[in-house]
């Protein structure tokens, strides 16, 4: 029901992707960073390439191949898979006098990143580590979602009835992304839009972080006012199963 | 000025519907799939319904443009109807052996549809129309199945679509979707796959949701007949929402064809469950040896009720006051819209219209009339088409565009 090559475009552009929010978003995560400046390129035969890059203690990703200090080949989506489930060790093909790097600062990051996209109860009590975990599931669902909607076969048929267009989807006025609809290929931009065609919105970090955790009913939030949907809601009703794959995917 | 709704005892009641049951409200009547934008706007739950009105559990009164999303064709509670539904009941409704009100039923059918021989009951459109498709099937000994775009033909996994929860490839394997009106398409489809296609399954006309319905262009019709007569494929016509209220005697008249299968539930018994499936005399034999039954699909007090209703449809000329309804209220709306510089459009048959508010093409602005309608007691929806029925008055089709005006002076405040 799932296949290797979507999950890698969700490993890399959501899961990794996510990395550039973790910076922003908890001190510990720019200590571990420091100064140091390094971009590092991954890149997966038959599936998707980009680069992460860090300076300053913040993270930007960055579409497709380029200059870079420390690439990361894989020669499948499977092997990519394996590195973020922790089974398959990346040799670098450039950059083996930075592996310290990778080692001492990129595997602290992704444990870092992995501890909030993979929260245990007890860390949730803690108020500022809950919306923390909140903020980077949203990163997570709204840019798997578009990966979903452009590799898996299904994703593509629903994204095959989404007419063009501008979708929010934000956590009441705290975060927001902008899922783009052109010619039925979904880009997620993550800003909150000024302009939309329709729009769904969940009323706040809780009830995001329910919903995410499979808490919550969406069909009945949307009864109790919580979950706010309008517009074309052709395009919502079509998003929405392409986030059931992404429950899926991310599971 | 209009009196506001309020909502309260809905909202308690939705409080407790959630605990024992999914969603609160499933469905198409739910606040999901019934698009309630905003949430606040609409009542929850009925406590009873009269002719064109329903009244909800905070005592709120509607004029029902819904019909309870189209079973409604003659008035709730219509007396005639209601009158042989109780006769019978009195006698007996689910009872071991079936009561000849089923035959009685069947022949009026056959004499009241123009392409049916026979007629085979069950309870919901969904029922039918999977009939219709084992049919087309068991017929053709064939497996492909064309669809239009845009379609609803019930709920079944057949019907529904690769990404829906709940459906496997194996469920859908064989459907080929057209764009509507497309007869291009059409003759490709049946060139690709020759010998292959059991059915086109189809409403009379695009009535879909959150566009303007479409009409079939000229010819249209006549050239899918031709198709399906040429290749042996068998054309089902699903008229569970259309049907009766474009021609007494089914859609497919009114469109000057004739389909070998017809599906038939809303306006069938003006709210008794019941629908049918009707066909010509080629497929009866087919229909024969399906196995397919239900528990109440042989009840009586449906069939009684079914055979009032459309007694009295025919005797009233529903269809033609149903249109001249609502082309009284088409023209109305549009006119009071232009008031305030809308262009509202209505498509569809004037008994089963559409209503789009075309200055804002993200449809919130309509979301918005829509709600202020409806918090003023008219019981629109912002995307699906709308349902008249036969005991709409003049007066309120007038209160209907009072409101409406008053909802078009509110939208056009907030945004100027």
């Amino acid at each position: 029901m799932t296949d290797a090559k979507t999950l890698s475009y969700i490993n890399l552009y959501a899961i990794l992707g996510a990395m550039t929010q973790l910076c922003e978003l908890d001190p510990k995560a720019k200590e571990i960073l420091g100064n140091k400046r390094i971009t590092m390129e991954i890149t997966v035969k038959k599936g998707p390439t980009a680069r992460l890059a860090f300076e300053n203690g913040s993270c930007k990703i960055l579409r497709g191949a380029g200059k870079c200090n420390i690439r990361l080949p894989f020669s499948s989506p499977e092997k990519f898979n394996g590195m973020i489930d922790g089974t398959v060790t990346p040799i670098p093909s450039k950059g083996l006098t930075k592996i310290g790097f990778l080692l001492k600062t990129f595997v602290p990051l992704t444990d870092l990143l992995t501890k909030y996209l993979r929260p245990s109860d007890e860390d949730l009590k803690d108020e500022e580590f809950f919306r923390v975990s909140t903020l980077l599931t949203f990163y997570v669902v709204s840019e798997a979602l578009s990966q979903i909607a452009n590799n898996d076969s299904v994703g593509m048929s629903s994204a095959s009835y989404i007419v063009d267009g501008k979708i929010k989807m934000s956590i009441g006025d705290i975060v927001g992304a902008c899922i783009v609809a052109k010619d039925h290929v979904l880009n997620t931009v993550h800003e909150m839009p000024e302009d939309f065609t329709s729009y769904m919105i969940f009323k706040d970090i809780k009830l995001a972080n329910d919903l995410f955790a499979g808490r919550v009913n969406s069909v009945a939030s949307v009864g109790h006012g919580n979950i706010r949907i309008g517009g074309m809601i052709s395009q919502v009703d079509n998003m929405n199963r392409i986030l059931d794959r992404v429950s899926m995917y991310l599971a | 000025m209009f009196k506001i709704n309020d909502y309260t005892k809905s909202r308690e009641a939705f409080l407790r519907a959630e605990k024992v049951i999914p969603s609160g409200i499933y469905g198409h009547q739910g606040p999901a799939e019934g698009c309630f934008v905003p949430v606040e706007a609409f009542p929850f739950f009925s406590d009873r319904a009269k002719g064109s009105y329903f009244w909800d559990i905070d005592g709120n009164r509607f004029i029902d443009y819904m019909c309870a999303y189209g079973p409604n064709v003659l008035g709730y509670n219509d007396p005639d109807v209601d009158a042989a539904a109780a006769a019978q009941r009195a006698k007996g409704d689910c009872i071991t052996a079936p009561n000849t009100k089923m035959i009685d039923f069947a022949e009026l059918l056959v004499d009241t549809v123009k392409s049916a021989d026979w007629a085979f009951f069950a309870k919901n459109g969904n029922d039918v129309t999977t009939m219709a498709v084992m049919t087309a099937r068991a017929y053709t000994k064939r497996k492909k199945i064309i669809f239009f775009k845009g379609y609803y033909h019930g709920v079944s996994p057949w019907t529904q679509k690769i990404d829906y929860a709940g459906v496997i490839e194996e469920d859908v394997v064989n459907n080929i979707y057209l764009d509507w009106n497309d007869i291009d398409a059409v003759e490709e489809a049946f060139r690709k796959y020759k010998g292959q296609i059991a059915a086109v399954i189809a409403q009379p006309y695009m009535h879909n949701n959150f566009m303007d319905n479409s009409l079939p262009i000229k010819d249209f019709w006549a050239k899918v007949r031709k198709i399906c007569t040429d290749n042996d494929t068998v054309l089902i016509i699903d008229d569970v929402r259309a049907g009766f209220r474009l021609d007494i005697a089914g859609s497919d008249h009114y469109f000057g064809f004739e389909a070998d299968l017809i599906c038939f539930c809303k306006a069938l018994a003006n709210g008794y469950n019941v629908s049918a499936l009707c066909g010509k005399y080629f497929l009866k034999n087919t229909v024969s040896s399906l196995s397919y039954t239900g528990s109440y699909w042989l009840s009586a007090v449906p069939f009684a009720a079914g055979i009032a209703c459309i007694e009295k449809m025919k005797r009233i000329n529903c269809t033609q006051l149903l249109f001249e309804k609502g082309n009284a209220l088409k023209n109305g709306l549009i006119e009071t819209a232009s008031k305030y510089g809308y262009d509202l459009h209505v498509s569809g048959v004037p008994s089963l219209f559409y209503l789009r508010i075309a200055d804002d093409p993200t449809l919130m602005l309509h979301q918005e009339w829509i709600a202020e309608c409806v918090k003023r007691g008219i019981y629109f929806t912002n995307h699906h088409n709308h349902f008249i029925n036969a005991s709409l008055s003049d007066a309120n089709i007038a209160e209907t565009i009072a409101v409406a005006d008053e909802a078009f002076s509110v939208i056009k405040n907030r945004h100027s």
